[in-house]
């Protein structure tokens, strides 16, 4: 019986990661948000964005048949 | 008797989706980011899409846990039947607690209690070796510890970075992306757990000879799996959506999507490396990360104790349960038929009983902030309240007003 030590890490390590970014995004894309500041808005909408994107990947990684032919 | 196991497995399928809606939809029901019938909607139509959208983990639900071929049981269709009508049971048994317990553990639980109690019949002793104490270690119990502790600490960081860039009156707006969090959380659970469903059902298929071993769930078995889980879903599993969006901690917008951030991250890099996590697991510990995240907010330890007391004994009352019901049906065809009939006579108690205290969509109500709420009318606390002197002076007024109030009382 040989337990994945190394996988349970990589889980940790990948949901913190992840986790983490998502809710960074998002949080600073309300703050800039928040102000009249003409570059606030265009920092805004670039952090909502990136977290767009963020969500296309966990799509794709939910999804066999989009993440099967790169991951194997 | 397979078309019995199918019936069943739909079943299973059914209490699996309402059992798990709160997963995914309990915190934005309790931020009012979604309406609940609104949350419940979303998560039936994207566990739906999610059910057709992978095969492939199909078959894991009897890769490697049982022992089968010839030092094993023959896993027939009898024993199928057993196992679900345990998981069945068990998962309807924590819905009345409104404890968010895992249903592939009931599931497993339920598979290997059969088992044992198959083969032992078989060998005329108790025989524990038809399970594969090493993929039971490493692929439930371990994760099982592990998933929600991850989960937790993850949430609990996400919290924490949440609430230090956003201002408190920019914390609204994380309703909106609780919204696409809780749908990924969906999506993730349709692909994962209609798959079980489609494991047994195309495993008591190939055991009754009607399908070839080796090929994948066909087109029809999809269909009906993702239909009985949206089913579920639908129907709404309101009562452990109420312990897991209110009970364990209240959860602010900004604490919601940081919890579901969490359980998206946890399932989705589990499920890439490829163990297959319990949502409900992962949920339950990042509804209780966020809690101990934000400054001010408490954790009711009480109920976090009893549901994680629920996930102990899931696997072990499940295993009994179907255990003793796979020694009724190995007598024969009255096994089975008294078998069937307990276990609706069961389900009907269950239901019966629930009705008892109701919990529904209305329970979630909340106002929109801005919009006006007619005050309660008070009759209801009216006689409770008064004072005692109150009523002794209601008394010795003329007798017809005394009972007009003590109508007004009733309604």
């Amino acid at each position: 019986m040989t337990i994945a030590w190394g996988d349970f890490l990589t889980v940790i390590v990948a949901s913190l990661v992840a986790a983490s970014l998502l809710v960074t995004l998002f949080s600073l894309g309300l703050r800039f948000g928040d102000g009249t500041a003409p570059w606030r808005k265009t920092a805004s909408v670039a952090m909502f964005v990136l977290c767009g994107l963020l969500v296309a990947v966990g799509i794709f990684l939910i999804v066999p048949a989009l993440h099967s032919a790169v991951l194997g | 008797m397979v078309a019995l196991v199918i019936v069943l497995a739909l079943l299973f399928d059914f209490t699996n989706g309402f059992h798990d809606t709160a997963n995914a939809m309990a915190t934005p029901i309790a931020t009012g980011a979604l309406k609940p019938k609104t949350a419940v909607l979303l998560a039936a139509v994207l566990n739906f899409v999610g059910a057709f959208l992978s095969t492939e983990v199909a078959k894991t639900i009897s890769g490697g846990l049982i022992n089968e071929g010839e030092a094993g049981v023959v896993f027939g269709p009898e024993l199928i039947f057993a196992g679900l009508v345990g998981a069945i049971l068990w998962n309807l048994f924590t819905w009345l607690l409104g404890l968010p317990s895992s249903s592939s553990h009931a599931l497993f639980g339920g598979l290997i209690g059969a088992a044992v109690v198959g083969a032992s019949l078989n060998a005329g002793s108790i025989d524990f070796a038809i399970i594969n104490g090493g993929v039971f270690v490493t692929k439930i119990l371990i994760p099982a510890a592990l998933a929600p502790l991850t989960a937790g600490v993850v949430a609990f960081i996400a919290t924490k970075i949440a609430f230090a860039i956003t201002r408190k009156r920019e914390r609204d707006g994380f309703k909106r992306g609780q919204i696409f969090t809780s749908s990924l959380v969906s999506l993730a659970h349709g692909t994962n757990d209609a798959q079980k469903t489609m494991g047994v059902i195309t495993l008591a298929l190939i055991a009754a000879n009607m399908q070839e071993a080796g090929t994948g769930p066909s087109i029809l078995v999809i269909a009906g799996c993702a239909l009985a889980i949206a089913a579920g879903t639908y129907s709404g599993g309101w009562r452990i959506i109420k312990t897991l969006g209110k009970g364990i901690t209240d959860v602010e917008p900004a604490q919601g999507f940081a919890a579901e951030a969490a359980t998206t991250a946890t399932i989705l890099a589990s499920s890439t490396v490829g163990f297959a996590l319990s949502t409900t697991q992962v949920a339950s510990g990042s509804v209780i990360g966020t809690g101990l995240g934000r400054k001010g907010a408490s954790v009711r330890w009480r109920t976090a104790g009893r549901i994680a007391a629920g996930w102990v004994i899931t696997i072990p009352a499940a295993a009994i349960v179907s255990g003793i019901a796979a020694f009724a049906v190995s007598s024969g065809f009255w096994g089975i038929i008294g078998v069937a009939v307990a276990a609706a006579a069961a389900i009907l108690g269950i239901f019966l009983y629930s009705r008892r205290s109701k919990v529904d969509h209305r329970s979630f109500h909340q106002p929109e902030p801005g919009v006006f709420v007619a005050p309660k009318p008070r009759r209801a606390k009216k006689p409770k309240r008064a004072p005692k002197p109150l009523q002794v002076k209601a008394k010795q007024q003329p007798k017809k007003s005394s009972k007009k109030k003590s109508k007004k009382g009733k309604k």
